[in-house]
């Protein structure tokens, strides 16, 4: 049931590409770079957020004046029903002097703010689309449990992003994560103060959130290591087409929309940013005590939050914790049988390194043969990682590695009968 | 004279052994109880479970012993059930990765496909062309 379950989706998602196969052809086939993608975002909010770091002050006082000053101005401008102000059919360009923000400093963290959304998105696609192929069982249990590792981490430092700005709604989300921390028995109180920094919010409090971010989004590239330890040349980059659609897609947005935190000497000067919600990337500055009822939810990042306002903590902590309990059992139903491992014949193995090299999964390693032996080196198979593709039976010159069950003389056999009862 | 040849004398037929991926092409539901393609039965197939098993030597093996021409299909590039297969026996067959065709075989008889299990019509299309250009070497 589960299997035809998965047989289903697998063809449903070939059928999608297929379809967009015929757009962008197999080699530029975005959904085919499903993995690639979120690394490749991921560094336009490393390098982005460099650039933030240099003006950010992790105060309580200054923040969000620090923000502030990065984007006090958007740099393309649109008119109170949404279009672009166009002078001579160009977009108006406002630079902005050193005195009153940074240079483009609105784009940039545009940059930083729709890059997050595309991480977001497309390591949820990369998720979904590794579990619809059937691609995440068995010899694939480590990087699918560190996926979901890395899925949990991106959500925590996206969160911890919107936390730093310390607007109104940063200041309910510090307040509601306290009481969801707190919720969790025994060590709740600890964990709260953890996350604050000590007993109250103070100047420790965005020190915290700073590092929990950049400590986080560093973390996030030793779970990348991980994800990447048993497969054989990960595929980090997407096709230089794929590339240039996504650098292109965010470059674009955060130039149309570029994040600004919106206040009314702005709202005077740009009517727009009243009625159009995708300019709004902070709200006012926090106030200690003034918590708002209700947050602008961004469906990224904020969804445990909706839930947590939705349905309480306790709520959000059974749905959040039964999901994420679900993600990290997924590779381990249903067992398929093994039965097909490969094996390495030690008489004809010669030690060239060619199964080893060529093994998709890094389940073959070369090791030292006695002293005095014909050959230096015997290839061995880690049985719990080999994926039974024989991959390395078609890299070895010498016969040397088989699959059981399809075994090469066995195969020679067949091509010979065939072109027999063909001719 | 000759067309009079033509009309009368039975062409010889044709012998074409592909190596099939499991999980590309939907070849299970291609082939009848003697492997050989329903819809183009020139065409015999051995099915492995993944293009990157195939080695160079086993294409050589069919050449060397009667077919006319051979191929492998494997995934869609890019999409390969065990993420590479399909990229080392391209790599193999064109000669950058090891090991590779002898030198003196055939390389016009020596074919690679690489198709998603939704693309059945694609692949015959694929092969009927293949077989077109092979025909009179």
């Amino acid at each position: 049931m589960y299997k035809k379950f998965l047989q289903l989706t697998k063809n449903l998602t070939v059928s999608l590409e297929k379809g967009l196969n015929f757009l962008t052809t197999q080699e530029n086939n975005p959904l085919y770079f499903h993995g690639a993608l979120p690394l490749y975002t991921f560094w336009f909010l490393i390098f982005s957020g460099i650039m933030l770091w240099m003006y950010y002050i992790p105060t309580l006082d200054r923040a969000w004046t620090s923000v502030n000053y990065i984007t006090s101005l958007p740099v393309l401008l649109k008119d109170a029903s949404g279009h672009l102000l166009l002078k001579n059919g160009n977009a108006v360009v406002v630079a902005v002097s050193p005195e009153t923000g940074i240079p483009y400093g609105a784009v940039v963290r545009g940059i930083h703010r729709w890059g997050a959304a595309a991480m977001m998105i497309t390591t949820v696609l990369h998720m979904l689309r590794v579990y619809f192929t059937d691609r995440h069982r068995a010899w694939r249990w480590l990087p699918w449990v560190s996926g979901v590792l890395l899925l949990i981490f991106v959500l925590f430092v996206g969160v911890t992003g919107y936390l730093l700005v310390w607007d109104a709604r940063a200041y309910a989300l510090t307040v509601w994560t306290q009481k969801w921390l707190e919720a969790v028995p025994l060590i709740g109180a600890s964990l709260s103060t953890f996350f604050i920094g000590g007993e109250a919010i103070r100047d420790f409090t965005l020190t915290r959130f700073f590092f929990f971010h950049i400590g986080g989004a560093t973390f996030i590239f030793w779970l990348i290591w991980m994800h990447f330890i048993r497969l054989h040349e990960p595929v980090v980059t997407p096709s230089r087409a794929v590339n240039f659609l996504t650098l292109g897609f965010i470059l674009v947005a955060a130039g149309v929309y570029p994040a600004v935190n919106v206040t009314q000497e702005l709202i005077a000067r740009y009517p727009v940013l009243a009625v159009d919600q995708n300019y709004i990337a902070s709200d006012a500055p926090a106030q200690i005590g003034y918590l708002v009822q209700t947050i602008r939810y961004d469906a990224w990042y904020l969804f445990p939050y909706y839930l947590i306002e939705k349905v309480g903590v306790n709520w959000a902590w059974f749905i959040l914790g039964g999901a994420t309990l679900l993600l990290f059992v997924a590779p381990f139903y249903p067992k398929d049988r093994r039965d097909n491992i490969a094996e390495v014949i030690d008489a004809k193995c010669t030690g060239c390194t060619f199964c080893s090299l060529d093994c998709p999964f890094e389940a073959i390693t070369m090791q030292e043969r006695a002293p005095g032996s014909k050959f230096k080196l015997i290839a061995v198979v880690q049985a719990a990682r080999c994926s039974e593709c024989g991959v390395c039976v078609g890299a070895c010159p010498f016969q040397a590695i088989e699959l059981p069950q399809n075994l090469s003389k066995s195969i020679d056999a067949d091509v010979l009968a065939l072109l027999k009862s063909g001719a | 004279m000759s067309d009079q040849m033509t009309a009368t004398t039975p062409k010889k037929p044709r012998v074409i052994v592909g190596f099939v991926c499991e999980r590309s092409i939907p070849i299970q539901e291609m082939i009848d109880a003697q492997r050989a393609l329903t819809d183009d039965p020139e065409t015999k197939i051995i099915i492995l479970p993944c293009s990157g098993m195939v080695k160079p030597t086993q294409m050589e093996l069919a050449l060397a012993n009667g077919a006319d021409a051979t191929f492998v299909c494997g995934c869609a590039i890019n999409d390969c059930h065990y993420r590479t297969g399909n990229l080392m026996i391209r790599e193999r067959l064109e000669g950058t990765r090891n090991p590779k065709l002898r030198k003196n075989t055939d390389k016009r008889k020596v074919g690679m496909f690489f198709f998603t299990m939704k693309d059945k019509r694609p692949f015959l299309d694929a092969l009927a062309e293949f077989k077109a250009t092979t025909e009179n070497l």
